[in-house]
């Protein structure tokens, strides 16, 4: 690391200059196994997992192949923590340093992430170590089964919502109220939904994080790359991933119309949905080559509204299929609804999940969805 | 000492991913397709978490890879043959809940395959110590001739390069330099003789007439496979040819191989004398040939097969003949002459394929010629009749 020591000193005074605050950052230089370990976890210690693994094993194969690298990885905690991949070459690094500095800068200021968990590390520990425990006295199959059945239903958090009367219609707030489990599995529920609403609250911001952190680290190294190096480095930025390329155009609009300072001041207020709906235009729609695709009848539409709306959705709900629990729910019936009547479910999907929700319920559990009502009781699916 | 949680995490996936093969392999082995694009495809629920996901129909929010086809930005209309990505995992963040879909690269697929089925038949499992790089096994025979581990500094490169394509276009039908030590990295600035002799030719020959579907693929792909682990480890090259027959017969690649279509009758001479032709120019030292077929020649090649199985005999240092037989039906035609031939000619081996424990029988009675030829006897005098000749 020392020979990064002089650099991160540098480009850490250059963010402090313009104006970017944030908790202390602990760079660590560590092999490709080591950062796509901890991408395909999320955390470097969480409990284990055998749906981490086959994320891993995936990142392992495309590295070694050379066709996918992660170049770098930050945690959102306090101090921070980032992994720079030894790998990589010394103006990568630097270019990672600087975009890990947009990052931190993004933890620290930004309002919806006021309420983050920063202890998560602690906490995933503390989470794996119980985990392992229930594993000593309750089985290994057992907890396993449970774990798969929570994970599945994970996805339902919303760490935005505050409205409890909102939160009791997503699924997995609904069970930890009401589902009849023993002690020990509904600490297990406690556990899996803190790490899921820390992990959604980084779903939630993915644009505007690594937009702001790409367009950080862009300002930053105008001062510090020499023209060739800057010049190289712009044709690489519009070549990255979606949510960098489509976040740094948006934050670039914002500086080009309103100044840096109001740069700052949308990384403070904004999440996704705010920044795409407020800032995204028809030429930038264009321009990044973004559409909606409708597979059926191979047409691509660059309609503004629609790639809003679809931009949007895909925020709302990750992109997943978005159910609620109805109101007709009772302790003897769990009826889910699928809002988005227009859209079908992949139905060879549907009795795995209702099984999952099944187990962890524990009565009959209906869905409506597809036109039909699903249900999934002691004698299996069926369908109506 | 840092854990390795990601390989605890794969390993668990992977043994879920063995419990699955092991209750579908009959399924999976059967597909017509075995293999497509290089990969064993299937959709395998349970490897996934069971998330509610939209229909493969509905619209998506996609981005142009500015790959193929014309178009990219401006304008609404029909994609063509252009490149798309879908955005949705991309703009969700990090890996969770994520859809793995299996796509198991052949080699994963046959790895996995010969564990569930040595597991399966009961047959000697080789184990690598971490360190020593030695082979064992606590059972016969004692094949410890493996010696494929680390790069020798005069490694012959244009030799490998040039082996690593060969290789490639029999496998996968591709010209890729796509180098795998293991198989390619064998040849050494000065060559000694002792490896070259120590290589293996193997000439897979099947018979794709009317009859080849179903159960007769698994047995014949399953007795492949379970082949290629020993011969994998006792010979450091595997020089692999596959030949497929009705009424002519013609040379495929691997990847064809697992995929062919059956049709047309039967003339298993002409199975034969391709695989004999592949001989030319071969210096492997061990020339195996395998010839899969439910023995029903069509009338007029009899006496043809004959001569040309004569001729086999006399130029590959091992012919193994199997009769595919999976409804267990008597031994007739052809394979009744080969069976016969199998007691008389001591580099000639039969086996009546009905069912998985005949298989392992196979494999024993292959194996046999190893642990001879290490217990100091000639090669290829095997005395004892053919333990798996028309049991059923």
């Amino acid at each position: 690391m020392d020979s990064y020591r002089e650099i991160i000193d540098r480009i850490e005074a250059l963010a402090r200059q313009r104006g970017l605050s944030f908790d202390p950052v602990y760079f660590r230089l560590t092999d490709s196994d080591e950062i796509a370990e901890v991408a395909s976890m999320g955390l470097p210690n969480r409990f284990i997992h055998w749906h981490w693994g086959g994320a891993y094993k995936e990142l392992v194969v495309q590295q070694n192949k050379e066709l996918f690298s992660i170049l770098e990885l930050v945690l959102n905690t306090k101090p921070s923590h980032a992994f720079l991949r030894r790998a990589n070459t010394y103006l990568q690094n630097v270019l990672v340093i600087a975009h890990v500095f947009g990052h931190v800068d993004f933890f620290r200021n930004n309002h919806w992430f006021a309420k983050s968990n920063k202890n998560m590390l602690n906490e995933a520990e503390r989470h794996a170590r119980q985990i392992r425990k229930y594993e000593g006295v309750h089985g290994r199959e057992k907890v396993e089964t449970l774990l798969d059945a929570l994970l599945t239903v994970a996805g339902t958090v919303n760490a935005f919502e505050r409205n409890p009367t909102e939160r009791r219609k997503r699924l997995m707030y609904y069970l930890e109220d009401k589902a009849p489990l023993e002690s020990w599995e509904h600490h297990m529920m406690q556990m899996l939904r803190e790490e899921s609403e820390y992990f959604d609250l980084i779903q939630r911001t993915h644009i505007i994080n690594e937009g702001w952190a790409t367009f950080v680290e862009a300002e930053l190294l105008r001062d510090i790359l020499d023209t060739p190096s800057w010049a190289s480095l712009s044709v690489q930025l519009s070549n990255r991933p979606a949510p960098y390329t489509i976040g740094y155009a948006l934050f670039q609009r914002v500086k080009r119309e309103r100044g840096f300072d109001a740069a700052l001041e949308v990384r403070t207020y904004y999440e996704d949905i705010r920044l795409i709906d407020e800032m995204l235009t028809d030429e930038m729609v264009r321009r990044l080559d973004i559409f909606v695709y409708d597979p059926k009848e191979k047409q691509k539409s660059y309609d503004l509204q629609q790639v809003k709306e679809m931009l949007i959705t895909q925020k709302l709900h990750k992109g997943e299929p978005h159910i609620e629990v109805e109101s007709g729910s009772s302790p003897k019936e769990l009826v889910l609804g699928h809002l988005e009547e227009d859209r079908k479910l992949d139905s060879k999907r549907v009795g795995l999940f209702l099984k999952s929700v099944h187990s962890l319920w524990r009565n009959p559990v209906r869905l409506r969805a597809n036109g039909k009502v699903y249900t999934y009781d002691r004698r299996g699916l069926s369908t109506a | 000492m840092r854990i390795h949680r990601g390989h605890i995490a794969q390993h668990k996936h992977d043994q879920l991913l063995r419990e699955y093969l092991k209750q579908h392999l009959n399924e999976l082995i059967q597909q017509k397709e075995l293999i497509i694009d290089g990969k064993v495809k299937t959709q395998i629920a349970t490897l996934d978490l069971p998330t509610l996901k939209y229909g493969e129909d509905a619209p998506v929010l996609a981005r142009g890879t500015g790959r193929g086809g014309k178009g990219g930005a401006g304008g609404s209309g029909q994609t063509g043959d252009e490149e798309i990505q879908v955005l949705g995992g991309l703009l969700g963040g990090d890996h969770h809940g994520r859809e793995i879909k299996v796509e198991l690269d052949f080699d994963e697929f046959v790895r996995l395959a010969q564990e569930v089925l040595l597991q399966e038949i009961e047959l000697p499992v080789f184990r690598e110590p971490s360190r020593s790089g030695e082979v064992q096994t606590d059972a016969l025979p004692d094949l410890d001739d493996l010696d494929r581990i680390g790069l020798r500094p005069d490694l012959n490169l244009e030799e490998t390069m040039l082996q690593s394509l060969l290789r490639n276009i029999r496998e996968r039908g591709t010209a890729e330099y796509d180098v795998e030590l293991a198989q390619d990295g064998w040849y050494f600035v000065e060559d000694p003789a002792a490896y070259e002799n120590h290589r293996s030719l193997e000439v897979y020959v099947l018979d794709i007439s009317g009859s080849m579907r179903g159960e007769y693929l698994a047995l014949v792909r399953k007795t492949i496979f379970v082949l290629w682990y020993y011969l994998e480890r006792r010979y450091p090259t595997n020089l692999r040819r596959y030949v497929v027959f009705q009424d002519v017969a013609e040379e495929k690649t691997r990847d064809e191989f697992f995929c062919v279509e059956s049709s047309g009758g039967t003339h298993i001479s002409a199975g034969f004398e391709r695989a004999m032709e592949l001989l030319h120019g071969v210096t492997e030292h061990d020339k195996f040939l395998f010839v899969f077929t439910d023995g029903e020649t069509s009338s007029g090649d009899f006496d043809l097969a004959k001569r040309r199985y004569e001729e086999a005999l006399s130029r590959f240092d091992m012919v193994c003949y199997g009769h595919v037989n999976p409804g267990g039906r008597g031994v007739g035609g052809f394979s009744e002459y080969v069976q016969d031939g199998a007691r008389r000619y001591p580099n000639a081996t039969f086996a009546n394929l009905t069912d998985i424990e005949a298989i392992r029988k196979t494999m024993g009675e292959f194996l046999e010629f190893f642990a001879r030829e290490r217990s100091g006897g000639r090669r290829w005098t095997r005395i004892a009749k053919s333990s798996t000749a028309s049991k059923r």
